[in-house]
């Protein structure tokens, strides 16, 4: 069997994907990143190679999601993308003729709007992280339940309570005055559920036409309350796309395998990397004063990569070794 | 000795160093430019800067420090109050003069002539007549050194027209000859953008140089002539009367409705008032004439340089795939 794998290393979590060459999804993992994105990535790969038959061929690799450069010299890959160009290109595939995508994730959110498949307007949240997946793991587990059990509690709801959702700190205090007043807990999470869909609207979609037909998704979208406060806020039915958690990352297995249908050779190292000793570090340099912090990704004590200095010096001194070895 | 004259490498520098330099050097001094930006510049420029001030405001505190640290006998700072009739410059240029005395010790002498056209633009020739007069009483000198410097701008705004970026125009009329940049991109992004940002390669992130790696042309409103922004800006219901923010509106107008134009990017600097509201202007007439993509973006002293770069490399894959209409996976590889 061959296939292309997509990676897609946020910050919280790391999410792989196998997809064969008739761009289904076969395998796909959800992992949280915890902070050591070498190490989950390494501990995804050992688990995928486990699931995929021994036969299997590794026609390419993407990568996308805050860690990309990381994964990509990691595993060698054959195209690194950012997350919104991934997240777009899955979701045309998934669900043709998409006008809108809404994304939570773990702390971003976008909205991308297409029209005739092609990307024409995008944004990102700014400097606010209120409303994404981080706030609402931390508000669920205040509340002492699950994030699981978030979604479903809020349908219960009968009249959803009004909560200041502008800004994360302030949805707290506003959520525990709240209780203490008496209101019941889907009462609660469900207007904690409009809040968020309310501010995403306001920050990131502004001045954005939303039309049909939208998806959401992101880990986010596992929250049917949230996905409920969509409808409601837009009019508009909001699909929940099957690999909704992943599609970072089948973004980037779809742009691996356009990129190697030239003939190009990928550039894959193999599963092998999971068991290889990976390791990351910085120091300053002291050439000029703007004191850049570089950083130095070595693969079984040889450097592999360097990034972070501004004018080039570590980054590309380690670009012409490398063409002095090979 | 000859006497040595600063210049912050800041603000107004971008739109008059030329006539500045050949001002002061047909006076007999010698012009001392302030360090490119770096991290230090900018961390002694926001410590020591009231806090409500604007990014480039608090840069040019940083190089005023740069220049004082340089034992220069002068910093010449003019307080420009108004560079066309019936128009003024944003506040904080105006103040910036006082701000800097009052907050920076040990600073060498300031010259802050006022520079006041909001009237009688003649008035251009007294201010500098009023500088010369401190290294020299001859007055033809003084008139010749102006000239000088006129002619100096000209050249600069023709050199700017054809294309350079103020600083690879520097290089060109002061010696260091520089090839015009090759224009081998597939795609043309525009950049409406204040030149002390925008060309200010640190605080910008390499905005210029990272798009042109990606295979972009990039120009920005200083390429545009003048007469031509401010017809365009006309098209407000009313004249906006800061001189650099209709030049920003009026760069937007024109970008957006040129056809050449494959992407527009609005770099706005954090807490710059006017930005605040030539950024909105411009974003609702994107919408309405919907030609060319546009992509926001705020810069602060804090700004991370990964957000800056998704973005960028998402907007540009934007373009990429409207263009084509192909999916912009194998261009972008690293």
């Amino acid at each position: 069997m061959t296939g292309y794998l997509g990676i897609d290393v946020g910050s919280v979590s790391t999410n792989i994907v196998f997809m064969n060459e008739e761009e289904q999804v076969l395998e796909s993992l959800y992992l949280r990143t915890q902070g050591q994105p070498i190490k989950t990535l390494q501990k995804g790969l050992k688990t995928l190679v486990r699931s995929l038959p021994v036969s299997t061929v590794i026609k390419g690799v993407g990568t996308t999601g805050s860690a990309r450069h990381l994964s990509a010299v990691m595993v060698g890959a054959d195209v690194v993308k950012n997350e919104i160009t991934a997240h777009a290109v899955a979701a045309t595939q998934q669900v043709p003729g998409v006008q809108t995508v809404l994304e939570i994730g773990g702390q971003d959110s976008k909205i991308i709007i297409l029209r005739d498949g092609v990307v024409s307007d995008f944004a990102m949240n700014t400097v606010c992280a209120a409303g994404t997946g981080s706030f609402l793991d931390q508000q669920a587990s205040r509340l002492g339940i699950t994030i699981e059990e978030f979604g479903p509690q809020s349908l219960k709801t009968k009249t959803p309570v009004r909560i200041a959702g502008r800004c994360a700190v302030f949805a707290e205090s506003d959520m525990i005055h709240k209780q203490q007043m008496g209101f019941e807990l889907p009462d609660i999470l469900a207007g904690l559920c409009e809040a968020l869909v309310r501010n995403y609207l306001n920050n990131v979609g502004k001045g954005k036409e939303i039309l049909g037909p939208a998806v959401f998704q992101g880990g986010v979208a596992a929250n049917i309350g949230m996905r409920k406060a969509f409808e409601k806020e837009l009019g508009l039915e909001v699909n929940i796309p099957e690999h909704y958690n992943v599609m970072g990352a089948l973004g980037s297995a779809l742009l691996a395998k356009e990129a190697v249908t030239k003939g190009n050779k990928t550039l894959f190292k193999g599963f092998s990397v999971a068991e290889m000793d990976f390791n990351s570090g910085s120091f300053e340099c002291s050439g000029c004063p703007n004191l850049c912090e570089v950083i130095e990704i070595s693969e079984e004590g040889t450097i592999i990569a360097r990034w972070g200095d501004r004018c080039g010096k570590w980054s590309n001194a380690l670009a012409s070794e490398q063409v002095q070895i090979s | 000795m000859t006497t040595k004259v600063g210049i912050p490498r800041a603000l107004l520098y971008y739109y008059y160093y030329p006539m500045w330099k050949d001002f002061f050097q047909t006076l007999g001094c010698e012009v001392v430019v302030s360090d490119k930006t770096n991290k230090s510049i900018l961390s002694d420029g926001s410590k020591n800067c009231v806090d409500e001030a604007c990014l480039p405001v608090k840069l040019a505190f940083g190089h005023v420090i740069n220049l004082a640290n340089k034992n220069v006998d002068y910093i010449f700072i003019p307080r420009l109050v108004s560079m066309a009739k019936q128009e003024y410059i944003c506040p904080k240029f105006l103040g910036f003069p006082d701000m800097v005395k009052h907050n920076v010790e040990n600073l060498p002498e300031i010259i802050d002539t006022t520079i006041n056209m909001r009237l009688k633009t003649s008035e251009i020739s007294n201010a500098y007549k009023q500088v010369g007069r401190k290294f020299t009483g001859n007055r033809f000198k003084i008139w010749q050194a102006y000239r000088k410097g006129q002619k100096s701008v000209q050249r600069l705004n023709e050199l700017l027209l054809s294309g350079y970026m103020p600083e690879e125009a520097f290089a060109v009329m002061y010696g260091k000859e520089k090839d015009k940049l090759s224009s081998g991109g597939d795609i043309n992004i525009a950049i409406i953008c204040h030149p002390y940002i925008i060309h200010d390669s640190y605080i910008s992130m390499n905005l210029i140089g990272r798009l042109e790696k990606m295979g972009a042309n990039v120009v920005t409103a200083d390429n545009l002539p003048e007469e031509l922004v401010r017809q365009q800006a006309t098209k407000l219901p009313k004249r906006l009367f800061w001189t650099l923010g209709q030049r920003m509106v009026g760069a937007g107008y024109t970008f957006v409705n040129d056809n050449n134009v494959d992407g527009v990017i609005n770099l706005a600097a954090f807490a710059c008032g006017p930005d605040s509201m030539t950024s909105e202007l411009i974003d609702r007439t994107t919408k309405k004439t919907r030609k060319a993509p546009l992509l926001n973006l705020t810069l602060d002293e804090h700004t991370g340089e990964a957000g800056i770069v998704t973005r960028l490399e998402a907007f540009i894959d934007m373009v990429r795939w409207k263009k084509s209409k192909q999916l912009p996976g194998v261009a972008l590889v690293n």
